[in-house]
């Protein structure tokens, strides 16, 4: 049978490149929760014996000895100077010897600066006294030294270091709290924004029927396929420019020309997200009411209650489940596009956070930095890409596992939604 | 305890039913005002979008010099990045949907659509930091093995299902079974590729359509595969079930029976991975290298017209002529990606269409 082995062998191509995508997905989350949290984790320092007589100490920072043409390292010794400024290469020939002395000490300033020295308790004060001359001492390690519970315990406190601090020397060291800030944010106010308006589009997509219903329903699909970077155009031109500007004019006067809402801030990417993640509300919330069962509407009606009482009391209510799932989704959606925001007032660095202790405690106008961003900017546009990348990935995981997070909860919420109809419908 | 014989008569009375009634569907018009004005601001913002682009179309600006040939270099670069990437996404969604509708053992799909749907969250800034830090310096140096890879793989696939695969008899779960291997296989590739790194084909840069086909293409893949997973599970049991009472194998059916019937499905999901392809952003703006060089090189660097917009938008004037040619830029982008999903639409309708109909006429 010719054919049946034809057939088995498409099978198993088919197979097989299900097989392949299914590693890809696994790879991918591997690779971003490796090179996530390796950044947190106390790197050994090592010493280096060179052939000509040198001897360099340093972090490794990256070694391709895989390539054949040309295995070399790169180490970052002590940056007395300023950050980024004691990189060297070396080529692996030259190396006599490596070793990891476990007297090494790692300085780490506030400054991002790190330097490197070897030496008992009295030197490590006299080191302290000279280095921090112009920044002060973030941290002082001797990490080749400790051991593995203790290495632990570094990596959950610079974990926490990351999440809770604010960044330093040009968004290239310290921590995400800014950034993870005005994430969040910014996807509350878009929240509070597109749940109205995208629960009443449902309801009346649910209530109506006819020509109406249909134009506003083709606009949501086809709109839902528009590319993000053109709701950031739209945000740009007509939010920030159009809106914006008119509002300074308006009850700025005084200030222009220094743009109060007429530069791009929190409110109008908060309005541009709405408008990209609406569709994302409307379709979920409509199924979510196209779900509960004609009966229990009926039964309202029947026992009298009007068709708005029916709505608030029984159809919302029943409904919750998608309402949340939509949120959930739209909120997931939000937090990772970042094309638009760069139109519309996402920065490096903000002087000033969005949310604060000052009246009115929320800034709508105030310009901010976001997570998404932090990855494009660390990892392309960053002079050191050396402490770049890792960063980079830092943040990466971290909108990730947000992501992440939000996903899972909206797909528990659909499969308690769905006990939710069994039980009704028995 | 008494009730009020005065209140107990009024509360009765015709007249105070007649008014609590009137409140209440008063308060009902109320609701049903609020609901369409909402819609109608929601109706005005979508609007607002192509509204706001045909602005670009006022002559009141003269555009900079060259703005034409610029937009057809744009253009070039935005659908060579989207050629590249699906033909990345088409093979890799089509096969795993054609797996997951026809062959998959149930568990092992309600594993394989969630992990799917995972992969589409997560933002494609991360997938083009990925691409264009990690991925692009080996792929400068490994093209030779990407190429072996797509050659090699395959073929041992085949070989290893004409040999071995009439005596498997639960191809329900064959990719858990062929993970380990798929992956040895791949991994053997690599570091053969590495041993002989001579390199073969150099490309121009390491950030060129290739890469940013790769990473467009896994971006991609969600969504050709639920598009077109949806299509082939469309078609009705029962003629998948006529295939099988007439003798033919699950291979035979899936040739002869469901991909005839869910062709313009997959067509559909073609579509519209390719118009989301047109439309990305992150991944495109940090893998391509944003040179605006025409051509169809898939070694070469490309400017795609979102990338442009991302990073000429922050910083044109407003009312200039380079901001009216951006605008103008926005409109073809939306133009493009409109045309291409409505063309994905009509052909899902049709679809759904001639299935209800066999479906009723079974």
């Amino acid at each position: 049978m010719i054919q049946a082995r034809f057939g088995a062998a498409g099978t198993w191509l088919i197979a097989g490149i299900t097989a392949a995508c299914l590693g890809a997905i696994l790879c991918l989350f591997g690779l971003l929760a490796a090179a996530g949290l390796a950044p947190f984790w106390p790197s050994a320092i090592s010493e280096l014996q060179l052939h000509d007589g040198r001897s360099l100490l340093g972090e490794i920072v990256r070694e391709d000895s895989a390539s054949a043409i040309d295995p070399a390292l790169a180490i970052r010794t002590s940056e007395s100077a300023h950050m980024g400024s004691a990189y060297q290469r070396i080529r692996l020939d030259q190396i006599a010897a490596r070793t990891q002395p476990a007297d090494a000490i790692l300085i780490a300033l506030t400054d991002g600066r790190r330097l490197f020295a070897r030496g008992d308790a009295a030197q490590e004060t006299s080191l302290l006294a000279e280095a921090a001359a112009p920044a002060s001492v973030l941290e002082v390690l001797r990490p080749n030294a400790l051991g593995f519970g203790q290495r632990c315990a570094v990596f959950v406190q610079h974990l926490v270091r990351f999440l809770a601090t604010a960044p330093a020397a040009s968004n290239l060291v310290g921590g995400v709290l800014p950034a993870l800030l005005g994430t969040l944010t910014l996807v509350l106010l878009m929240s509070l924004i597109v749940m109205p308006f995208g629960v009443a589009t449902a309801i009346y997509l649910h209530r109506r029927r006819g020509f109406g219903v249909r134009f506003v329903r083709t606009a949501i699909n086809q709109l839902a396929g528009v590319p993000s970077i053109v709701y950031g155009v739209l945000g740009l031109g007509l939010f920030v420019h159009g809106l914006g500007a008119g509002i300074d004019r308006l009850f700025y006067s005084e200030r222009l020309p220094v743009p109060t809402f007429g530069s791009g801030g929190l409110l109008w990417a908060a309005l541009t997200l709405a408008l990209l993640t609406l569709p994302v509300v409307v379709v979920s919330v409509e199924e979510g009411l196209a779900r509960i069962p004609a009966s229990l509407r009926e039964g309202s009606l029947a026992l009298g209650a009007t068709h708005d009482e029916t709505l608030w009391r029984l159809l919302l209510p029943a409904a919750r489940p998608a309402l949340l799932t939509g949120l959930i989704l739209a909120v997931a959606r939000a937090a990772g596009a970042v094309a638009p925001l760069m139109l519309v007032g996402v920065v490096k660095l903000a002087p000033t956070l969005p949310i604060d202790g000052a009246f009115p405690y929320l800034h709508p106008s105030r310009q901010f930095m976001h997570l998404g961003f932090s990855i494009y900017d660390a990892a392309l546009a960053s002079p050191d890409t050396i402490r770049g990348v890792p960063r980079a990935y830092a943040c990466a995981g971290l909108l990730v596992g947000v992501v992440l997070l939000l996903n899972l909860s909206a797909i528990l919420l659909r499969n308690r939604l769905r006990e939710r109809y069994r039980a009704l419908e028995t | 305890m008494s009730a009020n014989p005065a209140t107990y008569a009024s509360v009765l009375s015709p007249d105070f039913v007649r008014a609590a009634t009137r409140a209440r569907l008063r308060k009902g018009r109320v609701t049903t005002a609020v609901v369409s004005l909402c819609t109608a601001i929601v109706l005005l913002g979508l609007l607002a979008i192509p509204l706001f682009l045909l602005i670009g179309l006022h002559p009141g600006v003269p555009l900079p010099a060259q703005t034409w040939q610029r937009f057809e270099i744009l253009l070039a670069g935005t659908l060579r990045a989207g050629t590249c990437a699906m033909l990345v996404a088409l093979p890799l969604g089509i096969a795993t949907a054609m797996f997951s509708a026809h062959f998959c053992a149930p568990r092992l799909r309600a594993w394989l659509k969630p992990a799917l749907e995972i992969l589409e969250a997560i933002p494609t800034v991360v997938l083009g930091l990925i691409a264009a830090v990690t991925i692009a310096p080996w792929l400068k140096i490994h093209v030779a093995t990407v190429l072996a890879l797509i050659v090699v793989v395959p073929c041992v696939l085949l070989a290893a299902g004409m040999a071995f695969g009439k005596r498997v008899r639960r191809e329900g779960w064959l990719p858990l079974w062929l993970l380990p291997s798929v992956l040895a296989a791949i991994a053997v590739v690599v570091v053969i590729g590495a041993r002989h790194s001579g390199v073969m084909i150099a490309p121009a840069s390491p950030w060129n359509a290739a890469l940013v086909g790769l990473a467009l293409g896994m971006a991609a893949v969600p969504l050709v595969f639920s598009v077109s997973e949806d299509a082939l599970f469309l078609v009705p049991r029962a003629h998948t079930d006529a295939a099988f009472a007439l003798g033919a194998t699950r291979w035979q059916a899936l040739t002869t029976v469901l991909l005839p019937a869910a062709g313009s499905g997959l067509v559909a999901a073609a579509l519209l991975g390719f118009s989301r392809c047109l439309g990305e952003t992150m991944i495109v703006l940090m893998a391509s290298g944003n040179t605006p060089i025409a051509g169809f090189d898939p070694l070469a660097g490309l400017r795609s017209i979102s990338a442009d917009l991302a990073l000429g938008m922050p910083e044109a004037e407003p009312a200039s002529g380079a901001y009216r040619s951006l605008l103008l830029a926005a409109l073809l982008l939306l133009v493009l990606t409109l045309c291409v999903s409505a063309l994905a639409d009509a052909v899902r309708e049709r679809l759904r269409r001639r299935l209800h109909a066999a479906a009723y006429a079974a």
